[in-house]
């Protein structure tokens, strides 16, 4: 048929990968998503208990804008899932309403429970 | 007075130069038509190429009639002179030019050129004794280039005309250097005084290529020389570029990921979801001669829990095709296309990931990578060889080199496309690219790569000056891997799959001076019912286009003219499901009586 169907849409996912020395990936897909250069701070906390926060990840899929109201202040986020399985990972920070809090904006939260550290290796390439 | 001579050759008719002579000065007193100073110089250009051409007469008559003279009359004289080998006229002709010269400091080498060219003929003619004088006399107190006048003088000891020709690389008198010489000198002088040389060749030179530049649709190997000029290039769209879908393949069961021709365009190899590799024919149909069908040959098997085909490559000499699984592909497979025997299985480390893969010239080698972080040089007779650690490849391609060996390009998790010599274990950041790399693919003649870029479109690189040539905009982007394929006599096609179900194909050549930004936007050819992945050319019948797609179908496309035929000579039930053709530009372009039929 000449019409086109969105429900078709498959393909091969295109998946990106960001290298590293120490790579994260979804723990249920082993999907890369980022890794310990991009890490921020892991004092953050998750519905499954301790999350990071990331300063860039890939391979992910974004919810609608949500509203919610966080021990640090209210804020807009999206949920974030991996790309290859669907599994839901945590979220991203789009709009903080406290100025202290504004530092997140952009950044991503990923649950410690739902993400894989493993070894990566150095990018040899030095130009 | 003018006297226009024959090139190179013959002397006057004593009696037919008085009657010329007398009609010329007849003529300067009153002309038959009053000429513009543009069609002045209209007439003398016409005037020269006659005279180049050899017809002397006609130019003559030109002159005559016109009252325009091609040159001065000293340059006339001058030219007169050296095309008889009157040197010693020559050189008094030149020196009453020497005023108008562009640059006085050309003046040396202008003479030294004419003395160069009286000493060689007088060494070819066995004159040593006069040569010498010359050489003395002329050549030396100019004191233009001691390296020539060292080489020139070192001749002097030649046994004979032979050898003195195969030594200075001169070929004669005879041999068309007078006018040579006269070509030469042209050049320093401005055009009033002496054209510059084969003056109207030049200027319909440059519309030809002017209307090639403009030709939407250029599809053809002709040179522009060999084009026509009795009326405006302009290549058919309907015959070189692909707008109809001709056929519908249907055998796989599955997506469809991967379609691949082979260099000598006789196969189709197409793969996808359902793990299965099949192998088509590619038939050019008898009568009419020219419109190719394909038709099904082999359907090969990878295993299932191999999650699909990821890539399928076609070694240089068109026998052998490989397929890369999807994601955790440990192993490829190595088939002989004509029979579909399985000549190799390929495994190294349990952890890898081998989704993609390129051949080497000598179709033995080749190269597979993934994003685990290796890449390996194997061979068809040995197997695994030699190993490159800590590159996340995306995408292979591979390339002959000028020291004769062959350069890996793969493009990495970083965005670069880098080249790596396995013999040699040295390794080039070639280019960058601003955004990740999806995908990537060489043209035939290895000259250009095009790069798919994710949310940005196919970027083209050029792999000898390393530039980015041009960016392609105006597909549909997504989530999905994108290929694309450069194809055409001369590599002007590019085509890319897109997410909107549409097949994208652009002209990478043209530069049109109204709107470009039009022409940097592909035709988009409907009827696939999903996601286009992947598509590609056939190096042998150029207007032949074959895309693969979600919808689980394999779709060829064919210029409109060539279509027509095809559908005739259908017999079995592969016709096409409908098919639209949608340009954002004109859509037919003028078409020229007079155009030779663009080859494909």
């Amino acid at each position: 048929s000449s019409e086109f169907n969105a429900s078709y849409s498959m393909g091969r996912l295109h998946i990106e990968h960001m290298g590293g020395e120490r790579v994260f990936s979804c723990a249920n897909c082993d999907c890369p998503l980022t890794n310990r250069q991009q890490l921020i701070s892991t004092r953050f906390t998750g519905a499954t208990g301790r999350a990071f926060l990331f300063n860039r990840v890939v391979n992910l899929d974004t919810s609608e804008l949500q509203d919610r109201v966080m021990l640090t202040g209210r804020h807009m986020v999206r949920d974030v899932s991996c790309r290859k399985c669907k599994t839901k990972l945590g979220w991203v920070y789009e709009f903080a309403t406290e100025e202290s809090q504004q530092y997140k904006e952009g950044k991503i939260i990923l649950e410690r429970a739902l993400i894989n550290e493993s070894e990566g290796f150095p990018d040899p390439v030095k130009d | 007075l003018l006297e226009l001579m024959e090139n190179g050759s013959g002397c006057l008719n004593g009696s037919g130069a008085a009657d010329s002579a007398e009609k010329a000065q007849q003529q300067q007193q009153c002309p038959a038509v009053q000429l513009s100073e543009r069609n002045c110089e209209a007439v003398r250009v016409i005037g020269q190429y006659l005279r180049e051409l050899g017809l002397a007469r006609s130019a003559e008559a030109l002159v005559l009639e016109a009252g325009c003279p091609l040159e001065s009359g000293a340059a006339a004289q001058f030219r007169s002179s050296v095309l008889l080998g009157d040197w010693d006229g020559a050189e008094a002709s030149l020196a009453s030019l020497r005023r108008a010269l562009w640059r006085e400091s050309s003046w040396s080498e202008i003479a030294f050129r004419l003395a160069e060219q009286r000493y060689l003929e007088l060494l070819e003619s066995g004159a040593h004794i006069a040569a010498l004088c010359v050489l003395r006399g002329k050549l030396t107190p100019l004191q233009f280039s001691p390296d020539r006048l060292h080489r020139l003088s070192g001749l002097i000891m030649c046994s004979g005309p032979e050898e003195l020709r195969q030594l200075s690389g001169w070929s004669g008198a005879a041999g068309g250097t007078r006018q040579a010489l006269l070509d030469s000198v042209e050049q320093f002088f401005p055009p009033s005084v002496m054209l510059p040389p084969k003056r109207l060749s030049v200027l319909l030179d440059q519309a030809v290529r002017a209307q090639v530049s403009r030709c939407r649709h250029h599809n053809t190997s002709l040179s522009p020389d060999q084009l026509t000029l009795l009326a405006d290039h302009s290549c058919q769209a309907a015959a070189s570029v692909p707008s109809v879908c001709s056929q519908v393949l249907d055998a796989h069961q599955d997506e469809v990921h991967v379609c691949q021709f082979s260099p000598n365009g006789r196969f189709l190899a197409t793969g996808g979801r359902d793990c299965v590799a099949i192998v088509w024919l590619v038939e050019a149909a008898a009568n009419p001669p020219g419109a190719p069908r394909v038709r099904h040959h082999l359907t090969l098997r990878i295993g299932e829990e191999r999650g699909g085909v990821a890539w399928l490559a076609w070694s240089p000499d068109s026998r052998l095709l490989l397929a890369c699984a999807a994601e955790e592909a440990t192993e490829v497979i190595v088939w002989e296309a004509e029979t579909g025997d399985c000549i190799k299985k390929l495994k190294h480390r349990d952890e890898d990931s081998l989704t993609t893969a390129a051949w080497l010239p000598d179709s033995n080698h080749f190269v597979v990578g993934g994003n685990r972080g290796h890449f390996y040089l194997c061979s068809v007779d040995v197997g695994f060889e030699k190993a490159w650690d800590f590159i996340r490849v995306v995408a292979l391609a591979t390339r002959r080199e000028d020291d004769g060996g062959t350069a890996v390009l793969a493009a990495d998790t970083f965005a670069r496309i880098r080249r790596y010599r396995f013999d040699t274990m040295q390794d080039e950041t070639l280019f960058r690219e601003d955004g990740p790399v999806m995908s990537m693919s060489i043209s035939q003649d290895e000259t250009l790569l095009a790069v798919c870029v994710a949310s940005a479109g196919v970027h083209l690189w050029d792999l000898r000056l390393r530039v980015c040539r041009r960016r392609l905009h105006g597909l549909t982007h997504g989530a999905y891997l994108l290929h694309a394929s450069i194809g055409g006599p001369n590599q002007d096609f590019v085509a890319s799959g897109s997410h909107d179900a549409r097949v994208c194909v652009w002209h990478r050549g043209c530069q049109a001076g109204d709107g470009a930004q039009q022409h940097l936007l592909p035709d988009k050819l409907s009827g696939h019912g999903g996601l286009v992945s992947c598509v590609s050319w056939n190096p042998r019948h150029h207007g032949m286009l074959a895309s693969a797609s979600d919808d689980c179908t394999v779709r060829i496309w064919l210029p409109a003219s060539l279509a027509a035929a095809a559908l005739a000579a259908s017999a079995d039930g592969t016709g096409p499901g409908g098919a639209g053709f949608s340009s954002n530009g004109c859509c037919s372009s003028t078409v020229s009586k007079h155009q030779p039929p663009p080859l494909l």
